[in-house]
Order: C-alpha cells, then structure tokens, then sequence
C-alpha cells in the first residue's frame, strides 16, 4: 500500500526532516534507514563567511537521489503569508518542485500555527501553481477549509513540534479523520515514540512527518528503523479492521464443557 | 548609495546599483558557483531578473541558500 501526494505514489508513509543530527553522516543513514522518500529541509541566509551549508545540501541531494526520494521545503520562520509565499517562491526556484510544507507560525511560545496567515498563504500559492501541505493545528473547521481551498494534503498536528509529546488530542484526529475521509492526512509535529506513529496510522492517517523524533534519539539510525515498522504495524492494524471495544468481559476460552471444580 | 544583504550594508557606487552587479560583490567565489534563491524588499526575485532589476538606495536583499529543516 503507498501513499498518495499530489499524485505521486510512494512506498513510505513517513517523512521526515533534515535538522538536528548528531553529523551529516547520522542524518544521512537514519534518513535511508527510515525508507522514508520525503526528506524536509528549509532556507536561510548565510554570509560568504560561512561554508558549512554547501556539504549538508550535497548530503541531502545524495540522500534524495538514493532512496528515489522527493524534497519537501519548508516555509519554517514564517509569520506572515507574505513571509511564507515569497519563502515557497524562492525555493521552488531552488529545489524545482511546487510541493510546499506551509509553516506560518503564530506564536514565538509553542509555535502554533496562524489559521488565517495560513489560509492566505495557501490561498495565493494554490493560485500560483503550488501544491501544498500546510501544517496546522487540530482544529477540523481550520483542516475542511485548507482542504475547500485545494490542499489535497492536510498536516495537522500531534503537539507543538519539538515536545514529543506525542498525541495530544486524539479525539480531535480521529473527528479529522472521519470528517475528510477524502484529505490525505500526514500527522505532522509532537510525535516522541513509534507508538504515537502507530497510533496515528491506526486511526487511519495517510501517514506521519516527524523530526527530533529520530534526530534526538540516542541510536537515530535504530529509531528510524523503528519508526519505519511501527507506521507498517499501524497502517496493517488500521486495514485489518480494529475490534469493538467493550464494556464488560468477555472470556476468550470456550465455557461449554467447563471443568468440574467450576460446577460447584 | 547603501543597499543591505543578509542584513549587512553594502555601499554601491550608482552604476553598480544592479542586482547582479550587487550579488557578484556580497557573494564569494564558492557561494556564487551554489544553489541561492534572492528576494528584494520581501519579493521573490528569479534569476532571470538579477540583471535588470534596478536597485534603489536602502534596499534590503534576501539571498537564501538551501539548509536542513524539519
């Protein structure tokens, strides 16, 4: 089973970012590790002084090439839409892509998104021939509108990004999950354990973006192996169809032929 | 007149006061060879512009290159 974005079929529902790696080496294996085909990655000023971007981006370009991948840059730092628009304009120049993750922050303290810098940007960049993946918060109305816009793919989030606090309103998730079943819907920010992950992909999101996750973990390469089995576990449970809950018990060894010591 | 790249000041001699003329003096040798992308006063300029894009005194340039992200 693959995921769909934009068009584009994929034999991994995970991606993942670039940043914060022990070394390029590190990023480089966890990131093939993770079988993962889209990798994130962002744009910053650098004065002529500074030379430590050039290798990084050889890196990722490796990467990409090797595991068949796609680049997914990000609008990170943003403010405004015209912050974010003109950041997507300057890297689709770049990276020759119109794919976009739409970050336009809100608030310094936990990094929520702005809903509406959000709709705007997305609004102008679908207009000009982007494909977006807006990263937002867990709120549905906010997710139905990107959606009524055009953004096939919608990326709410578990927590703010960063915390690995993993999923923070699940009842949330599954109501986005059930109110667009049509979305493309990628968990993006929070997610701390491969657990989270399984979970998302068990309430049958299409799949999950994660960073600090695997980049922070003590053995990244072995994290990303995780990663990598626990989305296939959730995504098999989610197909195979989870039972009911129920409020009572319910012995699973057969009753009829009890043995005597119950007859008494 | 003065421009600002990356934030630094950058003093231009009138007929330098293109964008190509001012991107081949901030930039060196290495960078110039790289991928960048360039926004003048928060709007994107492509690279078929930089020679025909007048600059005006106190203009402030964006010159961004590609770097890991989340």
């Amino acid at each position: 089973m693959s995921l769909n974005i934009y068009g584009q079929e994929l034999k991994s529902r995970l991606l993942i970012g670039s940043a914060l790696y022990p070394s390029p080496q590190i990023m480089k294996q966890a990131i093939l590790a993770s079988q993962s085909q889209v990798v994130t990655l962002s744009l910053k000023r650098q004065n002529p002084a500074d030379k430590s971007g050039a290798k990084i981006w050889q890196y990722i370009q490796e990467i990409v090439e090797q595991c068949q991948g796609h680049l997914l840059p990000n609008t990170a730092g943003c403010k405004t839409a015209k912050e974010a628009v003109t950041l997507a304009q300057m890297s689709r120049e770049i990276f020759q892509t119109d794919w976009i993750k739409l970050e336009v922050i809100g608030d310094d303290y936990n990094l929520q998104p702005d809903p509406i810098e959000l709709l705007n940007a997305s609004t102008q960049l679908i207009k000009d021939g982007f494909k977006v993946l807006p990263y937002c918060t867990d709120d549905l109305v906010l997710c139905q509108r990107l959606y009524d816009l055009g953004c096939q793919v919608i990326m709410p989030w578990a927590s703010p990004i960063g915390t690995g606090k993993g999923l923070m309103n699940p009842y949330n998730l599954e109501t986005i999950r059930l109110r667009l079943p049509q979305a493309t819907l990628i968990l993006d920010a929070g997610i701390g354990k491969p657990s989270d992950a399984c979970m998302a992909m068990e309430m049958g999101y299409d799949g999950v973006l994660l960073n600090s996750a695997v980049a922070l973990a003590d053995n990244p390469v072995l994290m990303a192996k995780a990663f990598a089995s626990a989305l296939d576990a959730g995504e098999q449970g989610y197909v195979a169809g989870i039972m009911q809950q129920r409020q009572t018990a319910h012995p699973s060894t057969p009753t009829l032929d009890t043995p005597f010591w119950h007859q008494n | 007149m003065n421009i600002y790249i990356n934030g630094q000041e950058l003093l231009l001699e009138p007929e330098q006061a293109i964008l190509a003329t001012a991107l081949s003096l901030f930039l060196n040798d290495d960078q110039v060879k790289r991928s960048f992308a360039v926004a003048v006063n928060g709007d994107f300029v492509g690279k078929d512009s930089y020679s025909n894009t007048v600059l005006q005194s106190n203009d402030s340039i964006d010159v961004l290159f590609p770097i890991v992200g989340g």
